[in-house]
């Protein structure tokens, strides 16, 4: 923990010691130290959100997402659509201004995306200037302490820098803590723990500073190579999963289900606040798949309604119901719907018995609602003792709305990641920046022949995924090595 | 520095000899009767030679004490190995020589077999070692301490510091102004640089046995170590050991593995070509191993055997058998028999360091296999001493407590020949331009191992005994053996004046052919297809459709300037002629794309070591700077120099750093006011240029 603390106030503290760009080819010709780029404005939604970029390879970032168009004149704003500089999606129509360094905020050469404030487009762009080469996300303090090296700020004006590098890094802290909880910051510790304790790294340097004249057992570099290529395995599995990151630009797909007529399209009207899909008592009435983005809780979503699903009616309403079973497949978040006042009819039954109890076991998420709960018998006695955990809700009466929405709340924030709690954003492109450096780096290691340039590559993604967990000094690679190995004259 | 041999025979040495006529003279008005000279180096070990030899090239007048003149080179005659270098100090070695350091050359004259470790990792991490012949060593030693310009050997024993009023203008309680000989008689001096070693409270330890190491009758240091405590210098205690020695008829080389020395041997130093002596005149070394037989000897005699129990830190790299067996139980260990020197009859069993009563060392030996008739000449045994902790003194080496006051080598915590030596040169070096009120001479982390050891040392101390690993350097690709020159050499003769014309030039000459020859290997550019055809040997893909050029074919590792040289010879055969040169390019080939990165990551380093912290900083009551309590007592107790000391610092918060980042701009601000010429960015440029000379 300490330790921790330490090593992201010295990271704070250092600015930069990291060689992200070292791994990436083509990578314009750096003046003096990498380029950093940050969120600016406040975290959470707002109408505009302001993403900095300070260092050399700024007019490349720029050019990188702006292409195919000339840089901007200097100082001045102009409208340029914002791509994804390897997918070419689009990202966002945004505002840009051009710095040219010295005359800058930070004296170095600037550039300033001025994009609209969701937390999707953010994301987007924060992740697409990170995947350009030279770019690495700014420590805690990063663009200000370059400001003041560069003498651009008045010693008035670095008063309170202190303070907020203090509050910058305690909230780095608290984050890099709260991530630790949750399952990829278990992954990332164990595999912090692979390269660094369980000995990869600390296998190849007692190797190179030992292996000669001590007899360090057979296969210690055997035994790097495989959990190096474990490693690999398992990062390049958690990228290729981008689907979080994914969710948060277009919103996750939550996909009503349930029997027909039992008020799917009554919830999605209701989530909705607009009247999308047509009601009726009339079962089968929804046919198709109907879409409509949402905000949820505050998540942005992109809420389905469905088909019932039952068998045996006509080839339209069986393509619709075909249709929903596809988007089923697809759903990061499922509403199954029932008729509160009717569990014990065939339809619902068979829905309970094969739908839910599929999904369960496929371990989707779902949350169970049973509607119409103003149809219940006063008493307020549960619908029946055999169900699942379920939500009652009332779409006529909206008694229950409360309940389902913080129970969506839930859901969604481990779908999509909770933007409320700290600078997720920016910890989602920091994640994906350290772990594809992480990545690269064990690359070059299998690569290379000359152990000392290998054992830079594992030195190199350790800092990576130290910069995600904490810890790492050179004290703790020797405390390993004499842990390990019997060396020494 | 202290000679165990001598122990209980030899009384006080009190003359003081004077070896060399023209240095010496007085000139001191106070005590006409008392030399004077400029620097003043206690100690003839590894480190004192270094430090006395610079502060000679830098044109001091320089006394060297030692106890005894014919010992000089001989530090530690007995503890250590007979051997120099190896992975990491092998490193130190080669900087020490890039400032016209003396060990390097020594060992190429001295040497009995020659070895480069780490041949297959890779050449940032290539280990220059030799086995040394310590008479040999001791007597080319001699020649050249006696021999250097402006350097005067006495024999004595200092017993006390000389000390006087602080000048106003640096930080420190007092200042020395010369030593304080057992006889009585003084020496005065501009600085003093203490190189005691093992010598304060020295204890040697065998079985239950314990005597103090220093000569009976004769414990000079005892009053130095008392005038060192009183002037507040916080002290730890370290121990090491050494194996026992063996007589080389007795051991049955016949069944045990042989190493032979390279072929050809590579020279330590820059400006030699070759070593003294053939390789197949130089003499092998042999490995045997322990067994279980031993463990058992040692498991059974815990009880006598007070060193391993004592609680001092030892090396955990440097382990005593007694220490590898209970850590590492049922292993076998190995154990290298390395010759003493060429016409000596003694093996030094290389990982058998032990403490055990004698006849119980005896008995251990003979269970291994080889040694079975092995007659042991001499026990091992254990050494204790103190050590004055290394966060008190500031880069230069000069003490915090005492200007002008430099320490150098194990008395700050360190283990080692090598790294003895490196610190011998900085601290002479620094002496020197003290002297001449010169700005101190300051190897960063991001130019040398000598600038990792010294940073280690000054900003997070040691509580055992430090030695250098290639490990511990961030920049490990960019500070290799093979180009120390280029990152020392200059400096050290621009900066320092310890580098001789000779040695310049030479460096100078190397580093214009470098740069050549890379910008003509960055020019010859074919197809993938015709390198193919031209150096067949070479795996080269052919799947890129670019020209590749010369240089990126020398980094397959199956290619050398050899073998380019043979493809192209009108452009290249001109840098096959120098052996150094063609290996040169190849090694700078092989990590060229690499070290581009790496100078980036340098230069944000650099740029906060540039931010010097003002040294009379007194952290404990400064108002201007918010610090907490605990940050405060840090930064006072090791006073690093530049903000980047600064965080390396464990416990101080990057709030701090920025307050005192903003402390620093404003006595900037206000010092530029002054004199217009702020130190800090002249530091920057300087530090531009050197990495241009970089290639």
């Amino acid at each position: 923990m300490w330790r921790e603390l330490w090593t992201l106030a010295a990271r704070a503290a250092r600015g930069s010691c990291r060689l992200c760009t070292r791994q990436s080819s083509g990578a314009p010709a750096f003046g003096s130290g990498a380029t950093i780029f940050a969120l600016s404005s406040g975290q959470g939604r707002c109408g505009i959100a302001v993403i900095r970029t300070s260092g050399p390879a700024s007019s490349h970032a720029l050019q990188s997402l702006t292409a195919p168009r000339d840089l901007p004149p200097a100082r001045s704003a102009s409208l340029r659509l914002l791509s994804d500089p390897h997918t070419g999606e689009p990202l966002d129509r945004a505002l840009v201004l051009w710095f040219p360094g010295p005359q800058s905020f930070t004296g170095e050469d600037c550039v300033e995306f001025h994009v609209h404030g969701g937390p999707a487009v953010v994301s987007g762009v924060l992740q697409a200037l990170g995947s350009v080469p030279g770019l690495r996300p700014a420590e805690a303090g990063e663009f200000t302490r370059r400001a003041f090296a560069h003498g651009k700020l008045s010693l008035t004006e670095v008063e309170g820098l202190a303070d907020l590098i203090h509050a910058e890094t305690e909230a780095q802290r608290r984050q890099a803590l709260r991530q630790l909880d949750g399952e990829l910051g278990q992954l990332c510790h164990s595999w912090a723990e692979t390269l660094t304790k369980a000995s990869a790294l600390a296998h190849v340097e007692a190797y190179i500073d030992f292996g000669e004249d001590d007899n360090l057992e057979e296969g210690v570099l055997e035994q790097a190579d495989s959990q190096v290529q474990g490693l690999v395995v398992s990062l390049d599995a958690h990228l290729r999963d981008a689907r979080r990151g994914q969710r948060l630009r277009s919103g996750a797909h939550v996909v009503v289900t349930g029997p027909p007529n039992a008020g799917k399209s009554s919830l999605v009207n209701l989530l909705s606040q607009k009247p999308v899909s047509i009601v009726s008592p009339e079962p089968g009435t929804t046919r198709d798949v109907l879409e409509i983005p949402v905000d949820l809780a505050g998540f942005p979503a992109l809420l389905s309604d469905t088909a019932g699903l039952r068998e045996g009616v006509g080839p339209v309403e069986q393509e619709g119901v075909r249709r929903a079973r596809e988007r089923l497949e697809q759903a990061d978040l499922i509403l199954a719907v029932l008729d509160a006042s009717d569990l014990a009819s065939p339809s619902s039954c068979s829905f309970l018995d094969t739908v839910v109890a599929l999904l369960g076991a496929q371990s989707q998420r779902l949350l169970l609602v049973l509607n119409k709960s103003d149809l219940l018998p006063s008493a307020g006695l549960g619908p029946g003792p055999n169900l699942p955990p379920h939500l009652l809700l009332s779409c006529l009466t909206r008694e229950g709305l409360d309940g389902l929405l913080e129970a969506l709340k839930k859901e969604l924030a481990v779908v999509c990641g909770d933007p409320s709690t700290g600078p997720p954003l920016l910890t989602r492109a920091r994640h994906r920046h350290h772990l594809q450096g992480c990545l690269d780096a064990l690359g070059h290691y299998k690569q290379t022949r000359d152990l000392a340039l290998a054992a830079e590559a594992l030195r190199i993604a350790r800092r990576h995924l130290t910069h995600l967990t904490g810890g790492g000094g050179t004290e703790e690679v020797l405390d390993i090595i004499f842990r390990d190995f019997c060396v020494g004259k | 520095m202290f000679s165990f041999r001598r122990c209980g025979h030899r009384v006080a040495i009190s003359l003081t000899k004077q070896y060399l006529p023209f240095a010496g003279l007085s000139r001191d008005s106070a005590a006409p009767c008392s030399p004077h000279f400029d620097v003043v180096v206690v100690g003839g070990g590894h480190a004192g030679t270094e430090a006395a030899a610079a502060a000679a090239r830098c044109g001091s007048r320089t006394l060297l004490l030692t106890h005894r003149v014919d010992t000089i080179g001989e530090a530690r005659q007995m503890s250590c190995n007979p051997s120099f270098g190896g992975i990491g100090k092998g490193h130190l070695m080669r900087e020490v020589d890039a400032l016209d350091g003396l060990c390097s050359r020594i060992c190429d004259q001295s040497g009995v077999h020659y070895k480069v470790l780490n041949r297959r990792k890779g050449p940032a991490v290539w280990g220059l070692r030799a086995q040394i012949d310590r008479k040999l060593y001791k007597q080319n030693m001699q020649k050249e301490i006696l021999n250097t310009p402006l350097l005067t050997v006495r024999e004595g024993a200092v017993e006390d510091l000389i000390l006087a009023e602080p000048e106003p203008e640096h930080t420190g309680k007092c200042r020395v102004s010369g030593v304080v000989l057992v006889d009585g008689s003084t020496v005065y001096a501009e600085s003093v640089i203490l190189t005691t070693g093992t010598f304060l409270r020295g204890m040697i330890v065998i079985g239950l046995e314990m005597h103090p190491a220093g000569r009976l009758g004769d414990q000079p240091s005892m009053g130095l170590a008392q005038t060192l405590e009183r002037l507040g210098f916080v002290v730890g205690r370290l121990k090491t050991g050494t194996p026992p020695r063996i007589a080389k008829e007795t051991i049955n080389f016949s069944i045990l593995n042989k190493q032979t020395p390279d072929n050809p041997s590579i020279p330590f130093s820059f400006v030699n070509e070759t070593v003294w002596i053939k390789p197949e005149d130089q003499l092998p070394c042999y490995l045997t191993h322990t067994n279980p037989r031993v463990d058992k000897i040692v498991l059974e005699n815990l009880h006598l055997n007070s060193h391993v129990k004592e609680t001092t830190r030892g090396p955990r790299y440097c382990p005593s058998i007694e220490s590898k067996v209970l850590r590492f139980p049922n292993r076998v260990h190995q154990v290298w028999l390395e010759p003493e020197g060429m016409d000596s009859d003694l093996i030094y069993p290389q990982g058998l360091s032990v403490t055990l009563p004698a006849e119980l060392q005896e008995k251990m030996i003979m269970c291994i296999r080889g040694l079975e008739n092995a007659k042991m000449t001499q026990p091992g045994y254990g050494v204790q001493y103190d050590y004055l902790d290394p966060r008190q003194i500031t880069p230069s080496l000069e003490t915090h407590l005492v200007q002008r006051l430099f320490f150098a080598g194990q008395i700050n915590g360190t283990t080692g020949y090598e790294e003895a030596a490196a610190q011998g040169v900085i601290a002479g070096i620094n002496a020197s331009l003290r002297v001449s009120r010169k700005p101190p001479f300051i190897v960063s982390r991001t130019e040398g191992y000598i600038g990792v050891l010294i940073d280690d040392l000054t900003t997070l101390g040691t509580c055992e005994p430090y030695r250098m690993f290639t490990s511990r350097v961030e920049f490990r690709l960019s500070l290799r053996p093979d180009n120390a020159d280029s990152r020392l050499t200059f400096r050290g003769y621009k900066e320092a004046g310890c580098v001789s014309q000779q040695r310049y030039e030479r460096a100078s000459w190397m580093k214009s052919s470098l740069e050549e020859g890379i910008s003509v290997l960055k020019s010859i550019e074919f197809s993938s297809s015709k390198w193919k055809k031209l150096i067949p040997q070479a795996s080269i893909s052919t799947a890129r459709s670019l020209p590749v050029r010369a240089l990126d074919v020398l980094k397959y590792e199956e290619v050398d300037m050899e073998l380019l040289a043979k493809a192209i010879p009108e452009s290249l055969k001109k840098y096959t002629k120098c052996r150094e040169l063609a290996e040169r390019l190849k090694i700078e080939a092989t990590y060229e794309s690499v070290v581009i990165h790496q100078l980036q990551e340098i230069k944000e380093v650099q740029r906060d070591e540039a931010l010097q912290l003002p040294k009379d900083l007194d952290y404990l009551t400064i108002r201007d700077v918010s610090l907490s309590h605990e940050v405060r007592e840090k930064l006072h107790f090791s006073r690093p120099q530049t903000i980047g000391a600064a965080s390396r610092i464990p416990g101080v918060t990057p709030a701090a750093i920025i307050n005192l980042l903003r402390f620093v701009k404003t006595t900037q601000q206000r010092q530029g006011a002054m004199n217009k010429l702020p130190q800090t960015d002249e530091y920057l440029r300087d530090t531009d240029k050197l990495q241009e000379r970089e290639l």
